[in-house]
């Protein structure tokens, strides 16, 4: 059952790290599009800063629980790597209960940007006057998949733990240096 | 809060909680002991004003053209045109690995991804050839470093919005600490070489001991064919930035695009490859966006706590005046650079370290520069020295020491440059300010 949470997860979240980059390929296109429209007489169309600026939270947010499954999130395992497997399991459990417990607190507050907004209407202050709503709940839908994803991930580990599987809790919440630093 | 914050940084980071966690836990943290006002009320406005970032979203273009590069063989095509290039000095293939490092942190913003690449291509070839492995390998861990200082880089981009400093004069202030950083490299090499033999190179026989091969011209030529685009591209990204045509943002964007040409000109950009590119952007990218979000909020903690009152009677206490001051700085960073991984080191330091250096009426600019050597320090200096490993894991034998050993050279020298920087400060300034900005 465990292992068939953490593929769905990894799957999933890997689709969604894919969507994050052809966002990231679209907002390229855009800007250059803009680069070009500047050397014409019709001049530029203005606005691609505005839009590269909701993509990025929209494509940091939601790639935060791809990089979490993929363990590419940095720790600094310096001490943690002369444990014995009791106490790294241990270190592993605690790392993603508070990053799971930080999660829900972002993910709360973030919501209360997004009421304020919903509640005001509010619109950027620009030209465009891009009502906020929409890139905000790009980034708000983010953070909730974030903490569900540390949520399910989190009662995996407890699983694991309880069945005295380490070698699978460190193949799903370990250390990771090899694969997720900057590579 | 100075110190329960530092001490408190420490001991999170050393039970191995994930970085962005622990700044966002140290936010929490000086809310709830130090200051009078609920500052987690803003939490959500703060992390929303860092997210959404025209200027940010360079870092996942910056990452995404050296990942298409890479992935389209092109270091391996500038190492083969550098070994013809510089072969002949004493020391022979390893200026290669410093060359290769240079040419590829002009096209990357990272230092790992510089000597990880490097490694992979370089590594083969050592063994074929029969070098001594310490200094070949040191010298690819200290020439991967130089991808944070020659622009782009990543780590510049960081510290421009952490402090905001202005990104377009923090790239062109890294371009000649790093070229002639990258020259000393090369410089320290030839000299070892000259004076141990052994270590320079393939032993061909008593008389030829450290000599170089030797390549006809036309072979040199041919090579350069390989190098033009990089440098094409490399001078597009820099240069219309120094022209004040294109912003960072709008540079990389165009940089991926040439690096997508330059891919498929190679017949190397395929569905496959550009999925895999994509994905290992947004593994580093999220990664990185996570810290700077969580880095972002404790800087709006720390100075809403009143940091800034603290640190100017700290240092009205320790009487050491500026230049003594920015020394403790710098050994700080030495010591610190010895345990924790580099990214993080400098992201927690900022907020405290950036605001004492500017109120000693030091130029940020300038200090962005010097810190960001001492950062690359930090990334061949063991027990946590990143470079190292990444060098180490891309050989099929040998110890680490053997590259720790290999790099102290290199650590020396940068050494002597962060010495020069502080003394001649115009090496880094001079540049941003011939452009205007």
């Amino acid at each position: 059952m465990s292992d068939r949470i953490v593929s769905a997860l990894r799957r999933g979240n890997r689709a969604i790290g894919l969507a994050c980059g052809l966002l990231l390929l679209a907002t390229g296109g855009l800007i250059l599009v803009e680069i070009l429209m500047r050397q014409t007489p019709f001049g530029a169309l203005g606005g691609s800063d505005e839009y590269a600026g909701y993509a990025m939270a929209a494509i940091a947010t939601w790639g935060f629980s791809y990089a979490l499954v993929e363990r590419a999130h940095i720790r600094i395992d310096l001490l943690q790597r002369q444990l014995l497997p009791a106490g790294r399991v241990a270190l592993d459990l605690l790392s993603l209960l508070l990053l799971t417990a930080t999660t829900w607190v972002v993910t709360f507050h973030a919501w209360s940007v997004l009421a304020k907004t919903l509640d005001r209407g509010s619109r950027a202050n620009t030209p465009l006057e891009t009502p906020l709503w929409i890139p905000q709940t790009l980034w708000f839908g983010g953070w909730v998949w974030f903490a569900l994803t540390g949520t399910l991930l989190l009662l995996v580990v407890v699983a694991l733990i309880f069945r005295r599987r380490f070698a699978a809790v460190d193949a799903v919440a370990g250390c990771d240096l090899e694969e997720g630093h900057e590579r | 809060m100075i110190w329960s914050v530092a001490a408190a940084l420490l001991a999170l980071l050393a039970l191995s909680i994930p970085v962005g966690v622990v700044l966002f836990l140290l936010g929490f943290g000086v809310d709830l002991f130090f200051s009078p006002l609920p500052l987690i009320r803003g939490l959500g406005q703060v992390v929303w004003s860092a997210s959404d970032s025209s200027l940010l979203i360079a870092i996942p273009f910056f990452v995404l053209l050296g990942e298409i590069l890479v992935r389209a063989g092109i270091a391996e095509r500038t190492y083969k045109a550098l070994d013809a290039w510089l072969s002949w000095l004493p020391g022979g293939l390893i200026h290669a690995n410093i060359g290769t490092a240079t040419m590829f942190s002009a096209t990357s913003g990272s230092s790992v991804a510089t000597a990880a690449t490097v490694a992979t291509v370089a590594m083969p070839q050592a063994e074929r050839l029969g070098y001594d492995p310490r200094l070949f390998s040191g010298a690819i861990a200290a020439g991967g470093t130089l991808g944070i200082m020659i622009p782009p880089s990543i780590n510049l981009i960081v510290y421009g919005f952490l402090t905001e400093t202005s990104i377009p004069r923090l790239f062109l202030a890294g371009l000649v600490p790093g070229l002639l950083l990258a020259l000393s490299f090369m410089v320290i090499t030839a000299a070892i070489c000259k004076l141990r033999p052994a270590l320079g190179g393939p032993l061909l026989g008593p008389s030829l001991g450290g000599r170089g091969r030797d390549f006809a011209w036309s072979e040199r030529l041919s090579g350069l064919a390989d190098l033009i685009p990089i440098l094409l591209l490399f001078g597009v990204v820099i240069g219309s930035i120094y022209r004040g045509w294109a912003t960072p943002t709008e540079a990389a964007a165009l940089g991926v695009a040439m690096a997508g040409l330059i891919a498929a000109w190679h017949r190397a950009l395929t569905r496959d490859m550009l999925v895999e590119a994509l994905l290992g952007t947004m593994r580093i990218t999220a990664m990185i966006m996570l810290i700077i979000v969580a880095a972002y909020f404790l800087n709006y903690t720390l100075a809403s706590a009143g940091l800034g009152r603290e640190l100017r009677g700290f240092l009205d206490g320790l009487g050491l005046g500026p230049y003594g001051t920015l020394i403790a700085i710098v050994l700080l960073y030495i010591v610190l650079g010895f345990f924790v991984e580099t990214l993080s080191l400098m992201v927690a330091t900022i907020p405290i370290v950036v605001p004492i250096v500017a109120g000693l009426g030091f130029d940020k600019v300038w200090f962005g520069i010097l810190l960001i050597l001492l950062i690359e320090m930090a990334l061949i200096t063991p027990p946590v020295g990143l470079n190292l490993y990444v060098v180490q894991g891309a050989r099929k034998g040998g110890n680490l020491a053997e590259v720790m050993l290999g790099a102290t050279p290199y650590v020396l020298t940068m050494m002597l440059m962060a010495l020069l920087l502080i003394l001649v400060p115009g090496l880094a300034l001079w540049l941003p300010e011939s452009a205007g900005g």
